[in-house]
């Protein structure tokens, strides 16, 4: 039987980035963290029933999907992947270019919507297009040449073709504001919701998940049938809600696909909760309460999913279903696992440059985590969720407005974890 | 965990009772005082453990395994394991001495601040440091030993 990480940790100080290019990344995804839960409270009075159109909460959520999460996604699996696929580093110029690129064009797409200004938006939407095309060939380079961790793979390959459909569905939206209509709007909306949160960044996220859970829990390795399984229903479910957008017998194909992404789910998550229970490690941390709340949002964002469907006589159903889907599971998962990896990374790459200038010992993942901090961000997250999803289903501005100043006082303490870890990393991320 | 090689059961096993020490010593040496009335009992197992089960434990790997990898391409993570033995061994050595006063007799409060201090980066090291082999070298020498080199190691390893 393999374990988790055994590939993934074999070979690895030969293909560790530079400390400088995930951190570049997860250090935009901290600063555009704050600047979502901002944006949230600025657009307070038109969040709770939210479905679409320009202002300050489509900004947030762009902030939170590409500023977070896809920025994320690209340094983590820039990292990951050529360990995990046992391919060499090859790319750290284009690995570096693209931060260039994508950052100041998820700032100008974000700000182009809050402030309602379509030319922000069409300026960086082109670069953020050109980012994500170069992101999906570095990737598609990676996993072509893929050996071993065959889960792991599948999931990159199914997030990939995610990644293409999302991006082909953003510029038929995009193209809505310029007057160049492609396809129907209500289906490219459609298509970009399920492709972008449920493929692009949840199938890279639930694959990720076959390393990183394994990895910190000190398990064995989910087995391989089950875990494609577990991909084979959620590329259905992801099928199914691209017929059903397109018009073909909606209702049926809806809940068909809900169906078939509970199966996913509860199959993911099956696997994940005997890795954590077999585990030789227990004693994971507030880093993996925020994973546990995640998984149990992504069950909840499924729900939420039906009952948009079944067309739920709320008003804030589809409001619900995206707070449940984005800030509910995506961006706790997300967080959660980042606070194991910056330290984990940075322990990795501040011993490999202690041993260069003769340093005695490597620091620790622990002594280079801000416990405090976390805990501060930890607090304010879930209050923040809580009054969010409240703020809808009351359809209150107020608790909107509280839940943006009380994620946005998270995500400070969350940026502060990164800054002690970045500075205790020390000369190691300096060399590097 | 079902490894195929004797090698890798072995030292699964000792991970495994290595784990258990651990959990017990995070536990009674995270405390404000040494009260705990089980202190020098554990403090005598901690202290056989690091004076004779790490050495002969990673000797072994050290002499036998770690070559082998090495010889099969696998030197990078060799390397990596070789290193973290040499800081384990350091932080071992420096906290030996109280850990052994310990087991001995009642700590003043100044030496059971300093065990307290230290005892979190040697659990932290230890538990890193075999997350690292049992998701890296174990599967790998499923890999790398034949049944026959299997079967010699695993005899010389218990011999010893």
């Amino acid at each position: 039987m393999s374990l988790g990480g055994g590939t993934f940790l074999a070979g690895a100080p030969s293909r560790l980035l530079p400390a400088s290019i995930p951190f570049r990344y997860f250090g935009a995804a901290v600063v555009f963290h704050i600047a979502a839960w901002l944006a949230l409270a600025a657009g307070a009075a038109d969040a709770p029933r939210f479905v679409g159109g320009l202002g300050w909460p489509l900004a947030a959520l762009h902030l939170v999907t590409l500023g977070v999460l896809a920025m994320t996604a690209i340094g983590a699996s820039l990292q990951l992947l050529p360990v995990a696929s046992r391919q060499p580093v090859r790319v750290v110029r284009a690995a570096a270019a693209i931060w260039w690129l994508y950052t100041p064009g998820v700032a100008a797409v974000a700000a182009g919507m809050g402030a309602a200004m379509p030319r922000f938006i069409g300026v960086g939407a082109v670069a953020v297009f050109i980012a994500l095309a170069i992101y999906a060939a570095l990737l598609a380079s990676n996993l072509a040449g893929a050996r071993g961790m065959p889960v792991v793979i599948a999931h990159g390959w199914a997030s990939l073709a995610s990644l293409v459909a999302t991006l082909a569905t953003a510029l038929a939206l995009a193209g809505t504001y310029l007057g160049v209509v492609v396809i129907d709007r209500g289906a490219a909306l459609a298509l970009h919701v399920a492709f972008a949160a449920y493929g692009f960044m949840g199938l890279l996220a639930l694959g990720l998940s076959y390393i990183l859970v394994p990895m910190f829990a000190l398990s064995s390795a989910p087995g391989t049938r089950a875990g494609l399984a577990s991909l084979a229903l959620a590329v259905l479910a992801l099928l199914l809600a691209g017929a059903a957008a397109f018009g073909l017998a909606p209702v049926a194909l809806r809940v068909a696909a809900v169906a078939a992404g509970a199966a996913a789910a509860a199959l993911h998550l099956r696997l994940m909760a005997v890795a954590l229970a077999t585990g030789m490690r227990r004693a994971l941390g507030l880093s993996f309460v925020l994973v546990r709340v995640g998984w149990v949002l992504l069950a909840a964002s499924l729900a939420a999913a039906l009952a948009v469907a079944l067309d739920a006589p709320f008003d804030g159903t589809a409001t619900l279903f995206g707070v449940l889907l984005v800030p509910g599971w995506l961006l706790t998962f997300l967080l959660g696992i980042l606070q194991r990896i910056v330290p984990f990374l940075g322990s990795l790459h501040a011993g490999a440059a202690g041993a260069a200038v003769g340093r005695k010992r490597p620091p620790t993942p622990s002594a280079l985590t801000a416990g405090r901090p976390l805990a501060i961000h930890f607090g304010c997250h879930v209050v923040a969720l809580a009054l969010l999803a409240t703020a809808v289903v009351a359809d209150n501005r107020w608790l909107a407005l509280a839940a943006g100043t009380a994620g946005a006082a998270g995500a400070v303490a969350f940026g502060v974890f990164f800054a002690v870890a970045v500075r205790r990393m020390g000369g190691g991320a300096r060399a590097a | 965990m079902n490894y195929r090689s004797q090698t890798s059961r072995t030292l699964h096993d000792e991970h495994v009772a290595t784990m258990a020490l651990l959990d017990r010593v995070e536990h009674a040496f995270g405390r404000a005082d040494g009260s705990d009335p089980g202190i020098p009992t554990l403090a005598r197992a901690l202290a056989r453990h690091l004076d004779h089960e790490l050495g002969r434990h990673f000797g072994f790997e050290e002499e036998q395994l770690f070559p082998r990898l090495t010889a099969a391409g696998e030197g990078d993570i060799a390397s990596l394991l070789q290193e973290e033995h040499g800081t384990i061994r350091a932080v071992a050595e420096e906290l030996l001495p109280l850990v052994r006063t310990a087991g001995e007799r009642a700590l003043d409060a100044a030496e059971w601040d300093t065990l307290r201090r230290g005892m979190p980066e040697l659990v932290e090291r230890l538990v890193a440091h075999i997350q690292k082999e049992t998701m890296a070298l174990l599967p790998m020498l499923d890999d790398v030993l034949d049944e026959d080199t299997d079967r010699e190691l695993s005899f010389a390893y218990a011999s010893a």
